[in-house]
């Protein structure tokens, strides 16, 4: 869950007449929820509620087969509950269905036997406004059929006296519970704590960065109970820093949106993450903002390549999980949004995504693993109250 | 565990920190931050680093049950069977 603070609404009003066209209010109404804005710099409760609708339709395929299709709707809604304290709170639900690997790219549904799963998720989170100050606590469950994850968070976020610069801190954890369908994880249990220390500094009128640190730490059950032979690790590590930078571009109203994660974890993968967007208002409330993401990562430590079992020893850790390749991977997307008239805003956002273990950089991707590919159409529409 | 191939990546990632940070500290000196009356850009919806908090919560799911890596983004979101 993003430290999320739906403050700036307020903020912005007084301070909009500055650079407020007819265009940008009409952006801001559309590609985004007024009172859902995490606040960069601003520690003051949002003045209005906000909900929002969405209705996600993802599939997901390599060459020759189709993998999974997933329904998922999900609902999110922004409350104040006073001058100096809001309340969150999300839920989602995914159907799930199609066939998934066993081991590189050999199908689970391939025999015809598909696989299905739903998924539940909630979370709910409140914030507590100070002078230059906000505090949060949340709490989160997801449940599907063989798993249920429990999970709590922390957040401060301190503001300088000029609000020019916020630090943020926070703390969390899950505690998690799987039983395998099959048998083969019964009342395992995994563990986690994750800390995060960050820092947002507006640099200009127009610009703003923002660079996180994240630590997590988990121990307990990371096998997949549906792989064969999966033996992973029982704790794992994962450092991760991300870096984020906004700038305004005045000459076209648009806006530059970049970000840059490294991420490293006790299983032996690196990973690194750009992504960009740009958001372009225009005419009658209309907005498009097209992005690009490359993800590349090295692959786990006890990843074998094929054949399937080549590498495989009883009591080493192993897996033939592409997920813990080495590949590369792409993803382009546009979300077009149109402000309507209330306090109404619809999006649309449609993505495509592709992994190829010759995309990776910085070494050799992982031989013999076919492409994947996905695409995933996400539809909103959202209220102010 | 891998503890010689773990300590590498992470000294480089401690080397790529320092780096950014001594970049940042040079940027120090030249960048002007707003003045109060100069806050409406940054207050955007646009200008904020997650517009839209329940696309984030898909966007992140969806990557972290098809890559390795997971987390980042903020703590306390808890985990799933997706992974």
């Amino acid at each position: 869950m993003a430290a999320i603070d739906p403050a700036a609404r307020r903020k912005a009003a007084p301070a909009a007449p500055a650079t407020g066209t007819r265009s940008s209010a009409l952006l801001a109404a559309a590609l985004a929820l007024p009172g859902a804005i995490p606040a960069a710099l601003a520690q003051t409760a949002p003045d209005a509620g906000v909900f929002e609708l969405k209705y996600l339709d993802y599939r997901d395929w390599q060459p020759g087969a189709d993998r999974m299709t997933v329904k998922s709707p999900s609902f999110y809604v922004l409350k104040p509950l006073s001058d100096t304290l809001a309340l969150e709170a999300a839920l989602v639900y995914d159907s799930m269905s199609g066939a998934s690997p066993l081991y590189f790219n050999t199908l689970s549904g391939a025999s015809g036997q598909g696989v299905t799963d739903y998924r539940t998720a909630g979370d709910v989170k409140v914030t507590r406004y100070f002078d230059g100050a906000a505090v949060s606590a949340g709490g989160a469950v997801s449940s599907e059929r063989d798993y249920l994850s429990r999970a709590f968070s922390l957040d401060a976020r301190v503001s300088t006296a000029d609000r020019n610069r916020t630090y943020a801190f926070g703390f969390g954890g899950s505690a998690d519970v799987i039983n395998s369908v099959n048998g083969v994880a019964e009342n395992q249990h995994r563990n986690t704590l994750e800390f995060m220390v960050g820092v947002t500094q507006a640099l200009s009128a127009d610009a703003i960065v923002q660079s996180n640190l994240t630590w997590s730490y988990g121990h307990g059950y990371y096998s997949d109970p549906y792989k064969p032979l999966d033996t992973r690790p029982d704790e794992r590590r994962i450092f991760a820093w991300l870096t984020r930078y906004n700038r305004h571009l005045p000459d076209t109203d648009a806006t530059l949106r970049l970000s840059y994660r490294f991420l490293h974890d006790s299983f032996g993968s690196t990973s690194n993450t750009l992504e960009a967007a740009w958001l372009q208002p225009l005419p009658a409330g209309w907005s498009a903002a097209p992005s690009i993401r490359y993800y590349t990562q090295s692959a786990a430590s006890f990843y074998q390549n094929p054949p399937f079992p080549a590498g495989y020893s009883p009591g080493q850790f192993y897996t033939a999980d592409t997920r813990l390749a080495a590949f590369g991977a792409f993803t382009v997307g546009v979300t077009l949004a149109k402000a309507l008239p209330d306090g109404w805003s619809a999006n649309l956002r449609l993505d495509f995504y592709r992994q190829r273990s010759d995309w990776r950089v910085g070494g050799d991707g992982s031989p013999d693993i076919e492409p994947f590919s996905a695409r995933w159409i996400l539809l909103g529409i959202a209220k102010t109250f | 565990m891998p503890p010689a191939r773990a300590v590498l990546p992470l000294r480089r990632a401690c080397g790529a920190i320092v780096g950014a940070l001594a970049l940042a500290a040079a940027g120090c000196a030249s960048f002007q931050p707003p003045q109060p009356w100069e806050k409406g850009t940054l207050a955007r919806p646009e200008m904020q680093f997650d517009p839209d908090p329940l696309e984030a919560r898909i966007q992140q799911h969806i990557y972290t049950s098809k890559e390795a890596a997971t987390g980042g983004y903020g703590v306390g979101g808890g985990g799933c069977g997706c992974n």
